[in-house]
């Protein structure tokens, strides 16, 4: 059996709104797909192999957190830079996806220096952008959308060799301005999307299977599942995404 | 309040004051009364326009308690907290004032200040106990001026209104810095959290010393994994559930202290419910409790402790505890055709996950309704649906012969417990709450045990058509 080697990066520090649900998605999805998934979860200081990983996932987590994680995983960098460059899958949500640009703002002002592996900045936004958002993502044609719910405080602005992962069609996305949400680079996919993104997003979820597993071994065509109850959540959640009953909360940072 | 009015302001303000606050009596009342009419719970509106008319309302009412006013905030425990402390109160003999639908932002303190006092401003009772939302707190702390303040915990939940934690902490501690000298305050000393935030001087905590079982839900929830102090990973010798426990640091001497108030023993009583042995800083007692879970233990313990900081003799203490039963959607039971419905409310990874450990160690056979709301008081998101170990549980409980999912995020849910590895062919989804609850009852037969799993204003349909069904009150009248 072809198996995946699924990498959780600090599960312990970032694992804000419900990411397990992201790491649920790819293993049941991976499962029933008929692929064995080997989870690695990595702590601060764990002797780790980036050689071995196939697809990392990073979640989202608060500003104490990814403090204490930022300097682990500077330490990782070159490992980090060399597998990306080499097509390693890496899935990073919110505070993860921050980290990875050149640099972010905390709420408190302070200003901490990011991976710099993706074109990127952000800077801390006056307001915290919260809400149900729905965009339209081109690594399909036709594009497909993806739903999931944000909420951040920092404001994130692409560099030209990154392009978005999507178009927001509802809510703020990266900035609240240029009406970009998340970003792609290689097989890297940064998002300020969570709700848990994947189980609502099952092709995506299979986007990111498949990746993990050309980048290792034979590119694979995944089956056909029923995912008649992902559709149906996925479509409720555009729905209530645009009623005006949710009106979109935007509050103090 | 009044009386500095009157200094500082001189008469002309005051008697201006005296015309507003009797406009806003007579204003919160009517609404209160219209919304009633509309069979609402009249708990949000009045108070909103009572503010709107003069903030300083609610301060002036609370300001004519003869016994003054606790606050309840936290996370998770509020309700059935403020329940018992007012069962504590009323067994000494003192009339409470509560807002005790869990409406508990400030319109919700006003609106029950104003509902229980009269059109001159004379409230009819003589303390107030109100359960406070943690953003709301500094604010409510600031306008009502409590006697006493308990604070039960700080789990992650609503972070679609606050962000982050760490701002709910710090809003916490506000409240704390606001509130008068002379005033008491309970904290959870077993929460890492609050033991490290600065409080007044009439300062109690509150633990567990007992051997529990290893925590199987540990795996989730685990929200603050840091020293507050210094930010190193904290150890535990013990831990309860989620971050409550033994905790110390193992750079910096941050540590657990020895509470004033400690449970020591625990065991099962003869005729159902648990028999609790708690230590006071001078004497021991024991008591017997129908109220299930190790998150109620702990809001005994918030209790029993508010009591003690108030000198209430012991014996009131035990007679209230051991007459206490579950609070407005907390494991509240009802009975209909010979089937046992229990509601209880979640609404956040760690209270969910506690329910789920209790159902598990309770009932047999089950039949499980799960009613996801999005609304503005159930949390706008849902993500902390994964963070519910739902996989533990169908993979531990024996007999759940129908699962249903129900309310605005019913799918959400459907595809949580699909995740979770129950067949989608096993799982019922009906969005509507009247037409689920309608199914549900009829789907089971006698003697089942049917579980409702609502969030908050998913709790207050389901509510409503059980009162219709003529099971239970409306909550406004209980």
């Amino acid at each position: 059996m072809v198996s995946i080697n699924i990498y959780h990066l600090y599960p312990n520090h970032l694992n804000l709104y419900g990411d397990r649900g992201n790491m649920l998605a790819l293993c049941r999805r991976a499962e029933w797909h008929g692929f064995k998934t080997n989870i690695i979860t990595v702590e601060p200081g764990d002797l780790i192999d980036f050689k071995e990983c196939d697809l990392l996932f990073m979640g989202g987590g608060q500003d104490s957190d990814q403090k204490l994680i930022a300097g682990d995983l500077k330490i990782r960098r070159s490992d980090l830079v060399a597998a990306i460059d080499n097509g390693m899958v890496l899935f990073a949500v919110c505070g993860s996806y921050q980290l990875l640009g050149h640099y972010y703002t905390a709420h408190t002002g302070e200003k901490f220096g990011g991976l710099d592996i993706i074109d990127l900045y952000t800077e801390s936004g006056s307001r915290r952008l919260i809400g149900n958002a729905v965009i339209s993502c081109p690594l399909w044609k036709p594009e497909k959308t993806l739903v999931g719910f944000e909420n951040h405080g920092g404001k994130t602005y692409l560099g030209p060799s990154v392009k978005p992962l999507g178009k927001v069609l509802i809510g703020f996305g990266n900035n609240g301005t240029d009406k970009t949400e998340g970003a792609v680079f290689n097989n890297l996919i940064g998002t300020y999307l969570h709700g848990s993104l994947l189980p609502k997003n099952p092709w995506l979820t299979d986007y990111l299977l498949e990746k993990a597993l050309s980048y290792r071994s034979q590119p694979h065509q995944l089956r056909e599942l029923d995912d008649s109850f992902e559709q149906s959540a996925h479509l409720a959640a555009i729905e209530l995404a645009g009623s005006k009953k949710h009106e979109r909360l935007s509050t103090r940072a | 309040m009044e009386k500095e009015r009157e200094s500082d302001t001189g008469g002309f303000n005051n008697r201006l004051f005296k015309i507003k606050l009797l406009t806003g009596m007579i204003l919160g009342k009517g609404l209160i009364l219209l919304t009633r009419l509309l069979g609402r719970g009249g708990t949000t509106l009045p108070g909103r326009a009572v503010l709107k008319l003069d903030p300083a309302i609610p301060s002036a009412l609370a300001g004519k308690l003869q016994d003054g006013s606790i606050l309840i905030t936290g996370t998770n425990g509020k309700t059935t907290t403020a329940a018992l402390i007012s069962g504590v109160m009323k067994e000494s003999g003192l009339r409470c004032i509560r807002n005790q639908s869990g409406s508990n932002m400030s319109w919700g303190v006003t609106s029950a200040l104003v509902e229980a006092s009269s059109l001159t401003g004379k409230p009819a009772g003589e303390c107030a106990i109100m359960e406070v939302d943690e953003g709301a707190f500094p604010g409510v702390v600031q306008s009502i001026k409590p006697k006493g303040i308990v604070v039960t915990n700080v789990f992650r939940d609503q972070l679609d209104r606050y962000g982050e934690v760490d701002w709910i902490r710090d809003a916490i501690k506000r409240g704390l810095e606001y509130q008068p000298e002379e005033g008491f305050q309970v904290l959870n000393g077993d929460d890492p959290s609050l033991t490290g935030l600065v409080a007044g001087k009439n300062r109690w905590t509150y633990g567990l010393e007992l051997e529990l079982p290893e925590d199987r839900f540990q795996n989730t929830g685990r929200d603050i994994k840091t020293c507050p102090n210094c930010n190193a990973r904290l150890d535990y010798s013990r831990i309860y559930y989620a971050h409550l426990g033994h905790f110390h640091c193992p750079s910096c001497n941050f540590k657990r202290e020895t509470p004033d108030v400690k449970l020591t023993r625990k065991k099962t009583a003869a005729g159902g419910g648990e028999v609790l042995e708690i230590e006071l800083p001078d004497e021991k007692i024991t008591m017997k409790s129908s109220l299930a879970g190790t998150y109620n233990l702990y809001n005994i313990l918030a209790a029993v402790t508010c009591a003690v900081a108030m000198s209430i003799p012991s014996d009131v203490i035990i007679r209230s505890i051991e007459e206490a039963v579950p609070s407005f959607g907390r494991m509240e039971q009802f009975n209909w055709s010979g089937k046992s419905i229990t509601m209880a409310l979640i609404k956040n990874p760690v209270g969910a996950n506690e329910v789920l450990r209790t159902i598990l160690n309770q009932s047999d056979k089950i039949s499980l309704m799960v009613a996801i709301n999005d609304k503005i008081a159930d949390g706008r998101d849902v993500s902390w649906l994964w963070d519910v170990d739902f996989e533990y549980f169908v993979a531990k409980k024996e007999g759940i012969s129908i699962i249903l999912v129900s309310g605005l995020r019913a799918w959400d849910m459907a595809v949580r417990f699909k995740y979770a590895g129950i067949s989608p062919d096993s799982i019922v989804v009906e969005e509507n709450t009247e037409k689920a609850l309608n199914k549900i009852l009829k789907l089971t037969s006698e003697g089942e045990n049917i579980i409702i799993l609502p969030t908050y204003t998913a709790m207050l349909e389901i509510r409503k058509h059980l009162n219709r069904m003529g099971l239970g009150k409306p909550y406004w009248e209980s």
